[in-house]
């Protein structure tokens, strides 16, 4: 098993957030987070990321311990996170933003350039562009490639195709596909269909609680059948 | 690391070096000497404000730390003017690695605020329960050795020094904030968080900037010294530090060079306009109201979009 929790509770101030959260995530799986806003999946996402503490439980990954963790140290321990705001560094450059992954993970800035363009070979043409100008859709391209720099062994990736047209959906879902078998994920989606195609496991969360976990391949394969759990 | 020297910023030092000089023979060295050593101050305190976004409104504390560092070093231990310059910036760069951990925690209002406290403690530190060694209100008046030509007491050998300070200073600061370190401080100015993500340690590189800034500004304070013959606690003053925000910010903050055209024109203002206009702050503050409303990048950051 990569990553474990374990009985978790987070707090914002004296709120309770997220309730007895118990998930696991194996070797090359993709697993979704779906429920409604507010349920607590962004919460999870950042408690597992280092951003916030949980107040009870625990966060295994690969067998050590790493609930309370900075977020840097999470990050240098393989864990990279995807933000759902798709804000990049808007006065650098696309290689800038290569670079500045690429260091503290050692990794040599050229095959960082590699794997960028390797998921979306248009990316090559906008490496001097500053990340301002980028649209919607290459921002979220940049943003996972980026992360994957380094050779982490699992993504957050919060709403990947939330806000985007339709077309760029469908390549973020291609590019999260052929990551899927390399890379071990835990996405959140509101997208069903996206979910239904990608998913190797769900689980639904509502109010800050896992209500549901599906693990059954057909059952995923049909999002009416657990559409109104959300 | 360091990559990306552009070409035309040495152009551009070669110009600031020539316009010091021929503005040297329009002026009296002491003055345009006194200009130049404000530059590197305000170059110190730009790397704090505009390269990583955190306005201090405590600087003079490192300068002072660096004047004081310097005069009580020729006061106390030799006259050697190396000795005083090399004390002065360690001066700095220690204030600043001792408030840093503590400093470089808060942002915005409480980081600028913080900072003015500190430098109101060293500001009374030196006026009261120093003013055994420190001269008090008086300061102390000083001396230095000369070494042939090496003469800091003779401006014709302290103008050129010290304009050679600026271009290094200048010329290092490019090579920093072309590097991938300077990247990193961009990155951090957006947005620390999203930094943290990536596996930096924040708080190490703020701390370290923030040491560099509090040395170039020790270093300027040791020139300051020298340049005048005395240390007193009017390089130390809070009420000052305005000086070097209105400079920063006229000449566009976040920027080398506009960092030096800030300080040259905030000097060439204070100097030359206080002879026309009595109350020549007020218009300081017309400047800075038409910079805040039209030219939000300063004179250097409207001269590169013309």
């Amino acid at each position: 098993m990569l990553l474990d929790v374990d009985h978790l509770d987070v707090h914002y101030g004296r709120a309770k957030a997220l309730h007895d959260i118990n998930l696991w995530v194996g070797e090359g799986e993709l697993v979704c987070l779906v429920g409604r806003n507010g349920a607590g999946k962004t919460t999870l996402l950042k408690t597992i990321g280092g951003f916030l503490k949980p107040s009870k439980g625990s966060i295994l990954f690969r067998e050590t311990k790493i609930d309370g963790w900075p977020p840097e140290k999470v990050a240098l321990k393989g864990i990279r996170y995807v933000f759902q705001d798709k804000r990049v560094f808007g006065e650098l450059t696309v290689r800038d933003h290569i670079e500045l992954a690429a260091f503290p993970t050692e990794e040599k800035i050229d095959r960082a350039i590699e794997r960028l363009i390797g998921i979306h070979p248009k990316m090559e043409k906008l490496l001097n562009s500053k990340a301002k100008g980028l649209s919607g859709g290459e921002r979220q391209i940049l943003l996972i490639g980026r992360a994957l720099i380094g050779n982490p062994q699992l993504l957050l990736i919060d709403e990947p195709t939330e806000g985007l047209a339709a077309i760029i959906i469908s390549e973020i879902a291609h590019i999260l596909s052929e990551m899927k078998s390399k890379i071990s994920m835990i996405v959140v989606e509101q997208n069903l269909s996206i979910v239904a195609s990608l998913a190797d496991r769900i689980y639904v969360l509502k109010e800050g609680a896992i209500f549901r976990e599906i693990a059954d391949k057909a059952l995923i394969k049909q999002p009416t059948l657990y559409e109104s759990d959300l | 690391m360091l990559k990306k020297f552009e070409k035309h910023d040495m152009l551009i030092l070669a110009v600031i070096a020539v316009g010091f000089l021929i503005f040297g023979l329009s002026t009296t060295l002491s003055k345009i000497t006194d200009f130049i050593i404000f530059c590197i101050f305000v170059l110190g305190f730009d790397l704090y404000y505009g390269h990583m976004g955190r306005l201090s409104f405590g600087h003079m504390l490192y300068l002072g730390a660096g004047a004081y560092g310097a005069g009580l070093s020729a006061k106390y231990l030799s006259p050697d003017p190396f000795m005083a310059i090399a004390f002065g910036l360690l001066g700095g760069a220690l204030v600043g690695a001792i408030l840093g951990p503590l400093l470089i925690r808060t942002s915005g209002a409480c980081f600028a605020l913080l900072n003015l406290a500190f430098n109101e403690v060293g500001y009374f530190l030196v006026l009261v329960p120093l003013a055994g060694i420190t001269g008090g209100e008086d300061g102390i008046s000083l001396n230095f050795s000369s070494y042939g030509f090496v003469n800091f007491s003779n401006l014709k050998f302290l103008f050129p020094f010290s304009l050679s300070v600026l271009l290094l200073v200048a010329f290092l600061m490019l090579k920093f904030v072309h590097s991938s370190y300077g990247i990193l401080l961009k990155a951090i100015k957006e947005n620390e968080v999203r930094v943290q993500f990536l596996g930096y340690n924040t708080y190490i590189f703020k701390w370290i900037t923030f040491v560099f800034s509090t040395a170039i500004s020790g270093l300027a304070g040791a020139l300051t010294v020298i340049n005048y013959g005395y240390a007193n606690p009017s390089f130390i003053d809070p009420t000052r530090n305005v000086e070097v925000i209105f400079a920063a910010l006229m000449g566009g903050a976040g920027n080398v060079f506009g960092a030096v055209l800030g300080g040259t024109a905030f000097m060439t203002i204070s100097n030359y306009l206080a002879r026309y206009i009595i109350r020549w702050e007020m218009f300081l503050g017309i400047v800075l109201l038409i910079i805040a409303f039209r030219f939000r990048k300063g004179i250097w950051g409207y001269l590169r979009e013309i």
